[in-house]
């Protein structure tokens, strides 16, 4: 270690050094880890803010597991086994996480594949910009685009009764029907681009030995591309997972109103509910559950970590 | 043979899908802003108009916020292109066992989500605030500050991966050359690194911004009790939409396609550039003019200009209010021909409710309209009962049409309606209201009918 910043001091003079020292720590240390820990600490705290500000720091400032219990449980008096509520949103959360993540793998890879080795040239610019341009506009805004469609009013609906398909407008947004559509297209771009990635640097010639040995499309598919592409696909899919679950503008402009995001919920204990400590809570939950997860699905699919974002 | 055709036709057909899911939201978001209906949609169409412009122009907690956004994202800009840089070039000295921990440590800030961002940085600053025992009025607790930080946090992971992926392609034997020519580290950091990185600089600044405007996951917990544009655009969303923003979008959208066109065209000169160097001698100047205009992109962009200019075109010496006046009557016609037909289906229902609902609402139309004149009776509030929502903010627009239809535009007829409306909205559970609201009008027509 010692040897290490020797070297770095002697290759990069001391004012580069220092600032490419100093930088990084406060970047990483000072900005991301050390505000993940507090957040975790206070997490474990009563919300003495609200209930009584002058016992901060006090011996009754103790550590409690009171935030935690009431995600599981719910209040004391709660008369049933689990905190509902709560639990089933979690729940539903992640699960449908998991289908806008599958939904985008199906939709991107042919995509991406196409792009790859089917689409030549110019076209494969023009593909590419026009990918890219619609991930320039607000998430808020491509929400609300998604508002005009899917509304009780909407145009989808307009066209399906005036085509005479539905005799009633269907409610989409309580569906949720608009949510998933939504959540499926906010993130594509960032499903995209690292299967296209990965299959791109594929040896065409191995397609086309496939192919000579007479295999059908759907096989090479199968046995050559995809499992050649599995970092790229693991790494889309996680970063498509971690911010469908973390989504909070979508959840609330085009959530259905009878179902809430988890989101949403640790949104409320934050501004209406005035309890941080428990809002902490619930996001350090859904920080750890979604990690385990997604490293549980890495451990699967034998792919590391490094691999990702690239 | 004849299947490889259908399966190139499906491949086609499913690129063709795919960028309309990507495009279709936006096109549809972009013409609703041109309607004058009050509710973003496409049709019924009301008539083409420009004042949903004007609207957004003035909302003063939009520009505010449009401000703050700004603000922050030039300075997320000058935090987080350093932090990336230092990052990138760190990645790059850091022994093969450390490597991947900062990688990891890295790129997690992007996975994190970003509502957890917000909050870590949030309660950290307040903690920080309270250890150091500072006064409210202290940066620790200004919103703008610590969304600076909370969003710089993620962003400079972005920077520092537009840094790696160029600094792959640095050749490291300049380094040691200029090194050995005796060139000191701070100068070979400012005139062959710095020098190399421009593009990437740019491109890094250029993302950071965009995706600090952007952000509302992070922004919504750091920015406290100030607002960005994006927190303002939430809020409005949230809570009745008008097509203010669809204007906001088409203007976003545009700005987007002019960057979009303008990048191309760089990147096609930095080409022809290379070309030349490669090349030698050959004249490269025409080449270069007809490549832009056999681009596809730019023969988009001016598809849209001309579009657009059509439309202005169109637009000129047409009379939005007289459009919408004549929507408003031809709406009123149709409103009135359906409720006649309501009326045939549901008197022998209301036979025996008649009496009472009619005697109330005609008590209800006299108290919400006592500034009506003769024309009162005919056109009752309560007639406009089941007229879409969107007539009532058309009458709300500054220029409200002065002439002989003044007296059926009173602000007063649309109370009832409103009301009725609102009604409508808050309880759906509720039938009773509405169906009094819906049926009294024709009840009261079929009363007038039966005496004639």
């Amino acid at each position: 270690m010692n040897q290490w910043f020797k070297k770095f001091f002697l290759r990069n003079g001391l004012v580069l050094s220092l600032y490419m020292l100093l930088v990084t720590f406060i970047w990483i240390v000072v900005m991301f880890v050390l505000p993940q820990i507090f957040m975790f600490d206070f997490s474990f705290r009563f919300n003495w803010t609200q209930i009584d500000p002058s016992k901060i720091g006090g011996p009754d400032d103790v550590y409690t597991l009171q935030h935690y219990k009431f995600l599981l449980f719910g209040s004391p008096n709660n008369p049933d086994p689990f905190n509902i509520v709560d639990v089933s949103v979690f729940a539903h959360t992640i699960l449908t996480a998991v289908f806008v993540t599958l939904f985008d793998v199906i939709l991107c890879y042919p995509v991406a594949y196409y792009l790859a080795h089917v689409a030549k040239g110019g076209v494969t610019r023009l593909m590419m910009l026009s990918l890219v341009v619609p991930f320039w506009i607000n998430e808020l805004l491509r929400a609300f685009a998604f508002r005009i469609l899917f509304g009780e009013e909407g145009s989808i609906n307009n066209i399906l009764v005036y085509l005479g398909i539905l005799s009633q407008p269907i409610d989409f947004v309580r569906e949720n029907i608009a949510l998933y559509t939504g959540l499926g297209y906010a993130y594509i771009l960032l499903m995209i681009f690292p299967i296209y990635n990965a299959v791109e640097s594929l040896d065409r010639n191995q397609i086309e030995a496939a192919r000579d040995l007479g295999s059908p499309w759907w096989r090479i598919h199968l046995r050559v591309v995809i499992p050649f592409a599995k970092p790229g696909i693991t790494s889309g899919c996680t970063m498509v997972f971690m911010l469908s679950a973390g989504a909070l503008a979508l959840p609330q402009i085009i959530g259905g109103p009878s179902s809430l995001w988890f989101t949403q919920i640790i949104y409320q204990w934050f501004n209406t509910g005035s309890n941080w400590p428990r809002g902490s809570a619930y996001a350090v939950s859904l920080l750890v559950i979604c990690v385990i997860f997604v490293l549980l699905i890495m451990k699967i699919f034998k792919v590391k970590f490094g691999e990702i974002g690239r | 043979m004849s299947s490889s055709t259908f399966l190139r036709f499906t491949i086609n057909f499913y690129i063709f899908l795919f960028f309309a899911y990507l495009f279709g939201p936006l096109i549809v978001m972009s013409i609703t802003a041109f309607n004058s209906a009050s509710f973003p949609r496409l049709s019924p169409w009301d008539c083409f108009s420009t004042e949903w412009f004007g609207v957004l122009v003035n909302d003063a907690r939009m520009m505010s916020g449009f401000k703050n956004s700004f603000i922050i994202g030039i300075a997320v800009v000058f935090v987080s292109v350093p932090i990336g840089l230092a990052g990138a070039l760190m990645l790059g000295q850091l022994s093969n066992r450390v490597r991947p921990v900062f990688y990891t440590l890295t790129i997690s800030t992007i996975l994190v989500p970003g509502v957890v961002l917000g909050i870590s940085t949030l309660i950290f600053w307040d903690r920080m605030g309270m250890i150091f025992n500072t006064e409210y009025e202290s940066f620790f607790y200004d919103g703008i500050f610590l969304t600076i930080i909370g969003q710089s946090t993620f962003i400079s992971a972005y920077t520092m991966l537009v840094f790696i992926s160029r600094l792959q392609r640095f050749d490291s034997v300049l380094e040691e050359a200029a090194l050995d020519l005796g060139a000191t580290n701070i100068q070979y950091f400012r005139k062959i690194l710095l020098p190399f990185l421009k593009p990437a600089i740019g491109s890094a600044a250029v993302l950071a911004f965009l995706a600090s405007f952007e952000n509302y996951n992070t922004t919504v917990f750091t920015i406290v009790s100030e607002s960005t544009l994006t927190t303002v655009l939430a809020s409005k969303v949230r809570y009745g939409i008008n097509p203010s923003i669809s204007a906001l979008a088409v203007i976003i959208i545009g700005l987007t396609l002019t960057a979009a066109f303008i990048h191309e065209v760089l990147k096609r000169r930095e080409h022809a550039r290379e070309n030349e160097l490669e090349k030698e001698g050959k004249t490269l100047k025409v080449k270069t003019y007809s490549k832009t205009f056999r681009n596809p992109v730019s023969v988009m962009v001016l598809l849209i200009f001309v579009a657009g200019l059509g439309t202005a075109w169109m637009a000129r010496g047409y009379n939005v209010q007289q459009c919408k006046i004549e929507a408003f009557a031809e709406k009123r016609k149709m409103q009135e021909e359906l409720s006649k037909k309501r009326l045939a289906e549901m008197q022998k229902k209301l036979e025996s409710q008649k009496a009472a609902s009619a005697t109330s609402s005609t008590t209800k139309a006299k108290k919400s309209a006592p500034g009506t004149d003769q024309y009162g009776s005919i056109f009752a509030p309560t007639n406009l009962g089941g007229q879409v929502e969107s007539d009532e903010k058309k009458m709300e627009t500054p220029e409200t049409p002065k002439n002989q239809y003044q007296s059926i535009f009173a602000p007063t007829n649309l109370e009832a309606q409103v009301e009725s409306k609102k009604q409508k909205k808050e309880t759906p559970e509720a039938p009773k209201n509405q169906y009094q609201s819906i049926f009294a009008p024709s009840n009261l027509e079929g009363q007038v009918e039966s005496q004639e």
